[in-house]
């Protein structure tokens, strides 16, 4: 109790202490009064026994101090005395303040802003209850589109049978839905999913309720949970929508709930409906087919459970299931399952582009912590005198150190706070980036977690800071100070370090500037890459008479699919006749774009070598014109003419990719291939042969860095058009036809969505504009980094400069001409900037590999981005040394000598 | 310094840490209210001037024992009519006393035996 009572003594002792030294003094003088009464009274004059009471006080001041330091807390007391004094020194060279702070604020801000990022989106937490036990499945094979081919309910249902680690599995499919309004109407991505859904993923209603099992099978109503962002952005957030109907492809659903804020993956859906919206996913074709994969999974692990015995459980289920089932699982394709814990596999995308800014922003925060190391070591040499005479008034190593620390702390946290300034400035275009990569982008955002870090970050910063400078020994003192002046140059050592960090600062700005190098190098590449097709003056929509609903109902029920065909004609014509319009052409998907209509081909009379997996190719549908608009090159044979489709003849184009594979010697026009495969008995794509009318260019339809996929096309006419879209090809001015052209589209189809309204050009960007800002960050981490290790580069050699002032001097005076002297200190900052480049290049060439994936049409070790990057750091290393090296040049013997 | 009218100087002691907060309450529970100066007086004599005391052991050792709350101070006139600070055992340090006064007697006996004489073989 005591001690308690002590304790807080002592902390009030910190505030009241002015109060106290009083108090003391009168307390002290009263003893020295009684002693010397006591002295008087035994016969000593009062002159003598006042001196004698002194003498045998020992030392008054002495005793305050520790009558203070148990009163008070001493370590605060002279921390904050300590800080007061850091305060004034930095204050009194404020350039070196506030050169120091600036650069520490921009390593610091840039680590601050990438951490918050890579927290938000790859560390935190999940906001799923115990988000830690989620797994997500993966099943994949080899060849194109094979990277998630999702699983059969079949599938689904033997994972769960045999293995006892989950506390529960549930289906989800994506879908696509349309909303429609009373004025307008929207489309929205939603999931399928199983009643326990929600359960598993561990997802709570802020309003209504979720889907339970009770709403699974084809007796349940049709119901709707709303996303939270969902409901924010279309209903407003208006409570009163839960139990409401709304219109869903034309048919009403109710609405159920509203789920809270969470990232949704594999697909950023809208809103989840139960499966009795889809009579599909109820049939018997897809309870029961087991390649009829249309399915995601993801798990909940029981509390137990691992995600190791996890791994081995489906691992032995799966095994069974290959060996049971051979043809579904085609040795050839080399089926693969994967079990990766939930986080992962959302921050899966990210985290290659993360961990690369990450590493970034560290060497940016590297190369500004060792220019001020330096700066530090430079003014170190000045204060060294300042510390040798503090040294001698009796401060201990100890406390010159901690004088030290808190002045690099004060730097420190300064840096930090601007720091985070910059981190708040740059975070927007970050949180724009991640989310092109990441459903999580929402959740970055500077936390306590953030701060801490940074804060962290920056003792770490003061740390190495106050322990590069160096301190006069203890015992060393007599000889610094009999060495009188104040000296300038400093210890062998100190020039080594000072070197070391010069040439650390080069070889990691050279690292910077060839990854940086290496990935614009890939966006040229990708701007140059040739999409096949006509990217200007080209316009494109999508405009999705039939949703996937509709599409499904239409299977079984056919006849309303001319009247959708009719409407599209209209369009068609009708935007043609508008002026400036070259040529209209309907089609699906839309060009640059890929589908997931995806199957094994086969060409008649063509067998592949054993175990050579069927080629895959993507169903496409077109009108004649669709060709011509997008500008299509026509390879071989013809185009689709009017009556294609319409008679009961099979023709098709095919791509060149195809026709290469099939027909390398020869023309295909004429020859028939056809669909295959067990998955074509659940669509409605016909086995039959198809004979080749014409061969056209490849597109870059699976994205600009993938090879082309191989593609078969339909003729419109004669196909069940879902996603279709239209392809306007103008003779100048493109925006100016957009009004126009939705015009046309809305009074005709008043409650069909009109989406994704652009040039091809800009459809191109678009896919390359997350890899653009991720090579922008890297770029401006490189000129950062090389501008900080220029500056680095030439304060040294300008503070070596003026420490051999006299050496430079005494040289001259013996014959020595300006331009010896300026080939001197070239000399000196040369070798550093050589070192740096060596190792910097042979650091660059070992971790390019890292970066492979990020890369397209350049190799890791491409020599000409290896040479610009070299030369590019060479020049500036050369024009940072050249301005000491002048100054040095111009010294005046004579002057330099005198003082 | 020590004893000024001793003209033998006894070996000198340093105070034992621990040892000096136990004397002063001591000294305080056998002459009741006492100033900074009587206090060091009243040890040294009591040590018969082996031990002395500077204002630098004695003063942060009263006012740590103030923030335990063992001893309290108050200002009032010395004998020859000085203002002084004279402090008085709480009742926390009179059972403080009594428990240090039994340790340190458990401790003393202990290293007593310790040291006896050897046994013989």
């Amino acid at each position: 109790m005591h001690y308690v009572r002590a304790a807080v003594a002592r902390i009030a002792g910190v505030f009241t202490r002015f109060r106290g030294d009083d108090d003391l003094r009168a307390e002290m003088e009263a003893h020295i009064e009684l002693e010397t009464a006591e002295h008087v009274r035994r016969g000593m004059s009062p002159a003598d026994a006042r001196r004698q009471a002194m003498l045998s006080a020992g030392g008054l001041t002495q005793a305050e101090e520790a009558v203070r330091d148990q009163r008070g807390i001493p370590l605060i007391e002279s921390v904050a005395a300590d800080l007061r004094y850091a305060f004034r020194s930095l204050r009194s060279s404020p350039v070196f303040a506030i050169v120091a702070i600036v650069t520490l604020a921009l390593g610091i801000g840039a680590n601050t802003a990438i951490f918050s990022v890579v927290r938000g989106v790859l560390l935190k937490p999940l906001p799923h209850r115990d988000g830690d036990r989620l797994v997500y499945l993966r099943q994949s094979m080899e060849g194109p589109g094979g990277a998630n081919i999702n699983f059969s309910v079949p599938e689904v249902r033997d994972i769960r049978e045999g293995t006892s680690v989950f506390a529960g599995l549930a289906e989800y499919s994506p879908w696509a839905a349309v909303i429609q309004g009373e004025a307008d109407a929207i489309s929205i991505d939603v999931g399928l999913v199983t009643g326990n859904y929600f359960d598993v993923m561990g997802l709570a209603p802020v309003l209504g309720r979720v889907t339970t099992p009770a709403d699974d099978g084809a007796a349940a109503a049709p119901v709707m949970v709303l996303t939270h962002e969902l409901w924010m952005t279309r209903f407003g957030g208006d409570p009163s929508i839960v139990g409401r109907d709304i219109r869903l492809d034309g048919r009403l659903v109710t609405v159920i709930g509203v789920l809270q804020p969470a990232p949704y993956f594999p697909d950023r859906v809208n809103g989840f409906l139960n499966m009795v919206h889809s009579p599909h996913h109820l049939s018997a074709q897809m309870v029961q087919g087991r390649v009829h994969r249309m399915t995601e999974v993801v798990g909940r692990l029981k509390p137990e459970a691992t995600i190791a015995q996890a791994k081995a459980e489906v691992a032995t289920v799966y095994a069974r299931l290959q060996s049971e089932y051979p043809e579904a699982y085609a040795a050839a394709s080399h089926f693969k399952l994967a079990v990766i814990p939930f986080k992962d596999a959302i921050g899966e995308r990210a985290s290659v582009t993360l961990r690369l800014l990450m590493v970034a922003a560290i060497f940016v925060l590297l190369i500004s912590t060792a220019n001020v190391v330096n700066l530090t070591l430079m003014r170190g040499v000045r204060r060294e005198h300042e510390l040798v005479v503090r040294a001698a008034l009796g401060a201990g190593i100890g406390r010159l150190r901690r004088l030290l620390l808190l002045e690099n702390l004060l730097l420190a946290i300064a840096g930090a706070a601007v720091g985070i300034l910059i981190a708040v400035g740059g975070l927007g275009l970050l949180v724009s980036l991640a989310d092109r990569y990441s459903p999580r982008a929402s959740e970055i955002g500077l936390d306590a977690t953030v701060l801490g870090f940074t804060i962290g970050l920056s003792i770490v910063v003061a740390l190495v800071l106050s322990f590069a400078a160096f301190l006069p020994r203890e015992g060393s003192l007599s000889s610094l100070i009999s060495a009188g002046m104040r000296r300038m140059s400093g210890s062998v050592r100190k020039h080594r370090l000072q070197h070391g960090l010069v040439v650390t600062q080069v070889a990691v700005s050279v690292v910077l500037l060839a990854g940086a190098g290496l990935l614009n190098r890939t966006m040229m590449r990708l701007a140059d890459v040739d999409t096949g097709l006509r990217t200007e003056e080209v316009l494109t929509m999508d405009v999705s008479l039939l949703t996937p609903a509709n599409a499904v109902a239409a299977f079984s029920d056919p006849s309303a699919i001319p009247a959708v065909h009719e409407k599209y004609a209209l369009m068609q014509r009708e935007i043609a006749a508008l002026p400036g319009v070259i040529e209209v052409g309907v089609g699906a998907p839309m060009p640059l774009r890929s589908t997931s209509m995806r199957f094994e081909v086969k060409a008649e009379g063509k067998v592949l070598p054993a175990g050579e997996p069927l080629p895959r190719a993507e169903s496409r549908i077109a009108t004649p014109e669709y060709f011509g608009a997008a500008g299509i090159p026509l390879v071989d044979g013809r185009l689709f003419t009017a009556s294609d489709g319409t008679g009961p003849e099979l023709n098709v184009i095919i791509n060149k990719t195809l026709a290469d594979k099939y027909f390398p010697n020869e023309s295909p026009v004429g020859k028939r291939i056809a669909w295959t495969g067990e998955i074509l008995k659940f669509t409605p794509i016909s086995p039959a042969w198809r004979t080749v009318v014409g061969v056209v260019g490849n597109t870059q339809d699976g994205g600009l860095d993938a090879k082309p996929t191989a593609a078969v096309f339909h003729p419109f006419a004669g196909s069940l058009p879902i996603g279709a879209g239209l392809v306007i090809r103008v003779d100048s001015n493109t925006r100016a036809l957009i009004p126009a052209a939705t015009r046309i589209i809305r009074r005709l189809a008043p409650t069909t969505p009109i989406e994704d309204v652009m040039t091809i050009s800009q459809y191109k960007d678009r896919s390359i504009a997350p890899r653009r800002v991720n090579a922008a960050l890297i770029s401006a981490f490189g000129i950062l980094a090389v501008l900080i290790a220029a500056v680095g580069i030439g304060g040294v050699l300008a503070f070596s400069v003026s420490a051999r002032t006299t050496e430079i001097g005494i040289r001259m005076s013996l014959g020595a001409d300006r331009a010896q002297v300026q080939r001197m200190i070239l000399r000196e900052g040369g070798s550093l900037v050589l070192g740096g480049l060596l190792i910097g290049v042979a650091g660059a060439w070992l971790g390019a590999g890292v970066i492979r994936g990020l890369l397209f049409g350049v190799a890791p070790h491409d020599p000409m981005t290896f040479g610009a990057v070299t030369a590019l750091m060479a020049i500036i290393g050369v024009v940072a040394c050249w301005i000491p090296a002048v100054r040095a040049a111009r010294i005046d013997p004579a002057i330099a000598m005198r003082a | 310094m020590g004893n000024p009218y001793d003209t033998v100087m006894p070996d000198k002691l340093d105070v034992k840490q621990g040892t000096l907060a136990l004397m002063i309450l001591r000294t305080l529970d056998v002459l009741g209210s006492l100033h900074g100066y009587g206090i060091a007086r009243r040890i040294e004599e009591t040590s018969k001037f082996r031990l002395t005391l500077n204002y630098g052991t004695l003063y942060p050792a009263l006012v740590k024992l103030e923030q335990e709350g063992f001893i309290k101070a108050e200002w009032g006139e010395s004998e020859n009519n000085r203002r002084a600070k004279f402090y008085t055992l709480t009742a926390a340090g009179r059972k403080q006393l009594a428990r240090e006064t039994r340790e340190w007697h458990e401790t003393a006996d202990l290293i007593a035996a310790f040291l006896a004489p050897k046994w013989e073989a």
